[in-house]
């Protein structure tokens, strides 16, 4: 019994350093100095600095070649703006959708349903090229109105899926219930289907968020630096002048605490989102 | 014109017929059972009077109003669900109060009525609580509660007390046929326990395969089942059915089966015809040996409610099962079996329909 | 095989929040005998059956099986076939397949489909040999794992609620079958149910359980005529029995407002107080010293239920011929002496059965 749990512990432990030791990398890297990071052998003593930080929030990168302006805050700011954007339309459509698809039976309604995963299966790069011409026929390059159409690619999938099987686990005689009593088709949606389903949608638009957030290649080939989100940003650091790998890991680390937040504050939903209802109760 | 009439409902999905044309009527006040196997598609019948199959053909009058191109809203109707359909993001209180908050009732109005049905149901301490805090037979009687609070016109019972424990739903049988008839609306009460059936309806309609095959008070449908189907499904254990060929006798027909002679008061025109003998578990009793029982060997004794059912076995192999009253025959022994052929029914084994008795061909009904 | 559970107890959990599913359960069993646990959710009979298969892990106590003791055995080595209330049938094979499960090993292959096919005629599922389980329905699926323990050659058979899903057509045909296959092989087999109706058809004695306690263990006959407490006497029993107030008076009771029945020379200590029970098939109406008015009479068929309205309480009686009463009617009633149960209305154990009395 005892070896049991020393083998279960070590096992644990090696898995938590697995993956969090990077993680951990990075949030050191970003409190040291160029010269500090490409030392050899690495060493865990050092003496913190902020510089990283403040180049980044002030905007103005000291290098071995003089001053650089950095707009990772407006970077920053794009994230943000798309993301939720992204997320908030893919919900609007998205709810209802999976509430047809839950609810109705219509001919084609398991292919439709298939077709719209399909595009997480499909590799972006597989129609960038076609896309960014349509786009530029459009108009809707460089917009934030095109990224945030385009990103609907990423959300929307995601959104169908995990709330259609919230509203397919919720008993339909519930809302039965409710339009019997009296109330109209509508109040029953919003009064009972959504509420019911709140921890499924709750986890899918956190979940759209977090992979809407992470996309890269979409933005770098469809906007231009002034709409560029973070991860597009971070290529800034490469500089003619070598790598600032400081600065990029201070970058890592501040683009990356909204999404871990948002994922601690909400991680009880976005467990239970995810399990789909698997226990009958 | 009032209660509920329903004619010609039709109901598919895909190219499976649910319901075929079903015929009802239900005056106010009257409590009728919706009788039936599982797959007979009585909760489809129910939820097309509701409202809630659209695809469903047919027309709905509710006190001589039609109401079959409305919403389930605007039916006036109250449902009861077998897995109780309480809303579970609301206490018990406010979903008794849904359908009066529908109408838009002042709210002290709706708190009067809310407390006065819990009350009559005895929930009243449990209003305050959500529905996984309550017990099973509380939540079924929240639902209830909520189905009765509108006062409405129709109330449509989905085998309401399916889920609930033995005890509490012998409790329900009780108290839910006074609770029906003082709610004056006119009820449809659906449920697969003939039991139940004969406790709680007035009338019974009897839905098999999408149609209904027998419309009669319950104890007509007990004693004169319309088909051998129907004999099968109302009564428990099941009526034996047996394979013969009658022949005429001056006092009726005489059938012989498994060792069984009985002679019945049934119409002529079935002698020589493939036909099924029904024997009811309880008309059978332990006799002497004569030529008119039959001498079967005991397989099993099972005691039910203060009856004994025996399982036995003819010489032809043919299962045989009693429902005595008294002191239970060893297994493995021999006893002899009279029927009571008073009680006795016989069914056309072709078509299943029953054979009636001679005097209608008298022009007397039978 | 003779089954013996000694003082056996299981406790999920730890410290506070510790839940005692099972509590001191003693229980011996004869080789060749059914005995049915009977009680409603949560009151232990699937822990205490999970333990003697050794799904579970006994927490306290011992459980022996022919005289070896098997709690700590892996649940393959203690010779024991189990059919499960989940049907627990492996998808991939077909019915014939899932059936003969635990035989091919041993036996050869003509003696394996001999065996399966003849319980599943038994069972009524014959003509199904060749589907798989998804093809199946609930009903189906029940009597497909029922087959399956029965077929295997063990020591002991548990049954986890074998016949719930049966269509009600066919189970006074299939319980009859059932019954008389395992006393034909000498089987000796333990039923999980909550349904009282299912135990008393099937076991010889049946234990009922409440709250994880074993609270009687008797024949049916026994707990129809003995409970040893009020739960017992109420749970046992369709319609449930009939429980009275009663006044004392002297050292023993009365009722009926003046009197009119009382029960002399119990011997009851002052201060106690009483209940009366008496089961539904013991009313007598038409005669006797009470009166009350007819609630409803409803005729099942086989057997009328009459509901009486006595003192503020609803009293069910129950008669096997017709009874020509009318709603509202008034109606005497009464029962025979020694048909009354006295139970301790604080605690609910059973104090006497049958009285003397007028």
């Amino acid at each position: 019994m005892a070896l049991h749990k020393l083998l279960r512990a070590a096992a644990l432990t090696l898995v938590l350093l697995f993956f969090l030791f990077p993680i951990f990398w990075i949030v050191v890297m970003s409190f040291q100095t160029n010269e500090e990071i490409l030392r050899l052998p690495p060493s865990l003593v050092f003496r913190p600095t902020l510089a990283n930080y403040t180049a980044l929030i002030s905007g103005h990168l000291q290098t071995a070649s003089g001053i650089l302006d950095i707009t990772f805050l407006h970077n920053l700011w794009n994230s943000i703006l798309l993301s939720t954007c992204s997320v908030l339309l893919a919900l609007v459509l998205g709810v209802p959708a999976a509430y047809a698809f839950a609810r109705f039976r219509f001919r084609l309604g398991e292919d439709i349903a298939f077709t719209m995963l399909s595009f997480r299966f499909a590799p972006p790069l597989l129609v960038l090229l076609p896309l960014s011409l349509y786009f530029q026929d459009l108009g809707l390059n460089d917009t934030y109105i095109g990224l945030i159409w385009i990103y609907q690619l990423i959300c929307l999938p995601l959104i169908l899926w995990i709330v259609r099987g919230y509203f397919e686990d919720a008993s339909p005689d519930i809302e039965y219930a409710y339009r019997i009593d009296g109330h109209s088709w509508w109040r029953a949606f919003t009064r009972i289907a959504i509420p019911l389903a709140g921890p499924g949608i709750a986890a899918a638009g956190l979940l759209s968020f977090i992979f809407a957030w992470n996309n890269f290649v979409f933005a770098l080939i469809l906007a231009s630096a002034d709409k560029q989100p973070v991860t597009v940003g971070a290529l800034a650091f490469v500089t003619a002048s070598g790598i600032q790998y400081g600065q990029i890991a201070a970058a890592i680390v501040l683009s990356i605490l909204p999404t871990l937040a948002l994922a601690l504050y909400a991680q009880r939903w976005l467990v239970e989102g995810l399990s789909l209802g698997a226990v009958k109760g | 014109m009032t209660g509920l009439e329903i004619s010609a409902i039709h109901a598919r999905f895909g190219r499976h017929e649910v319901l075929r044309g079903v015929d009802l009527a239900v005056a106010p006040g009257e409590t009728l059972v919706l009788f039936g196997p599982s797959g007979a598609g009585k909760t489809v019948l129910l939820r097309a009077i509701a409202g809630l199959e659209p695809g469903a053909l047919g027309q709905v009058v509710i006190d001589g109003q039609d109401v079959s191109a409305r919403g389930p809203e605007a039916r006036n109707i109250g449902m009861a669900f077998q897995n109780f359909a309480l809303y579970p993001h609301m206490s018990a209180r406010d979903n008794i109060a849904s359908p009066l908050v529908a109408r838009g009732l002042p709210a002290d109005e709706i708190a009067t009525r809310v407390v006065e049905i819990a009350q009559l149901l005895r929930i009243g301490h449990v209003l305050s609580h959500p529905p996984r805090a309550l017990s099973n037979g509380q939540k079924q009687r929240t639902a209830l509660a909520r189905a009765l609070v509108g006062r409405p016109r129709v109330l449509l019972l989905d085998d309401p007390l399916r889920n609930v424990d033995a005890k509490l739903r012998y409790e329900m049988r009780l108290e839910l046929p006074r609770l029906l008839r003082e709610s004056q609306a006119a009820t449809l009460y659906v449920t697969q326990d003939y039991r139940e059936a004969m406790a709680l309806g007035d009338r019974v309609a009897v839905l098999r395969a999408g149609r209904i095959e027998q419309c009669d008070a319950s104890e007509t449908v007990y004693d004169w089942p319309a088909t051998a189907a129907v004999a099968r499904l109302f009564g428990d254990p099941p009526v034996n059915l047996l394979a013969c060929r009658p022949v005429a006798d001056p006092a009726g027909l005489r059938a012989e089966a498994a060792g069984f002679r009985l002679v019945l008061d049934a119409s002529a025109e079935a002698a020589g015809k493939a036909c099924l003998l029904g024997l009811r578990p309880e008309t059978l009793s332990l006799a002497a040996a004569g030529p008119d029982a039959a001498r079967l060997e005991v397989i099993a004794t099972t005691p039910l409610h203060e009856r004994l059912v025996v399982l036995l076995r003819a010489g032809d192999g043919t299962e045989i099962v009693a429902s005595l009253l008294g002191a239970a025959p060893a297994p493995g022994a021999h006893v002899h079996v009279a029927a009571d052929a008073a009680a006795a029914l016989l069914f056309d084994a072709a078509s299943g329909a029953r054979i009636p008795a001679r005097r209608v061909m008298a022009g007397i009904a039978a | 095989m003779s089954l013996v559970l000694d003082h056996v107890s299981k406790v999920y959990g730890r410290g506070a929040i510790a839940v005692r599913a099972v509590q001191d359960m003693s229980l011996a069993m004869e080789a060749g005998e059914i005995v049915a646990l009977l009680g409603s959710s949560g009151c232990g009979k699937t822990s205490t059956l999970r333990m003697i298969a050794g799904f579970e892990s006994v927490t306290e106590g011992a459980i022996t099986l022919a005289g070896r003791r098997i709690d700590a055995l892996e649940p393959a080595g203690r010779g024991v076939a189990m059919a499960f209330e989940g049907y627990a049938l492996y998808p991939p094979l077909t019915v014939a397949e899932n059936i003969g499960f635990g035989l091919a090993r041993r036996k050869g292959r003509g003696e394996v489909d001999r065996r399966v096919r003849a319980i599943a005629e038994l069972l009524d599922i014959g003509d199904l040999l060749e589907r798989r389980p998804s093809r199946l329905s609930g009903g189906q699926q029940q009597r497909a794992s029922l087959a399956r323990a029965l077929a295997r050659e063990a020591d002991l058979y548990l049954l986890d609620e074998p016949m719930g899903q049966l269509e009600p057509q066919l189970r006074a045909i299939l319980r009859g079958r059932v019954k008389a296959l395992i006393k034909e092989r000498h089987l000796t087999a333990v039923l999980v149910t909550h349904d009282q109706t299912e135990a008393n058809a099937m076991a010889d004695r049946i234990a009922v359980m409440e709250g994880g306690v074993l609270q009687q263990f008797a024949s049916p006959d026994a707990l129809r005529d003995h409970p040893e407490n009020l739960f017992v006497a109420t749970f046992i029993g369709e319609p449930p029995m009939n429980v009275l107030t009663v006044e004392r008076c002297g050292d023993g009771v009365a009722l009926g407002g003046a009197a009119a029945v009382a029960f002399a020379g119990l011997a009851l200590p002052p201060g106690q107080r009483v209940v009366l029970g008496i089961r539904p098939h013991r009313l007598r109406l038409g005669e006797g010293a009470l009166a009350g008015t007819i609630v409803s009479n409803q005729w099942l068929g086989d057997q009328a239920h009459v509901v009486i309205a006595f003192a503020d309480q609803l009293l069910v009686a129950v008669s096997h011929h017709k009874v020509a009463v009318r709603v509202e009617e008034k109606i005497a009633f009464g029962f025979a002496p020694e048909d009354a149960h006295f139970f301790d209305a604080a605690t609910g154990a059973a104090l006497r059965h049958g009285g003397l009395g007028r």
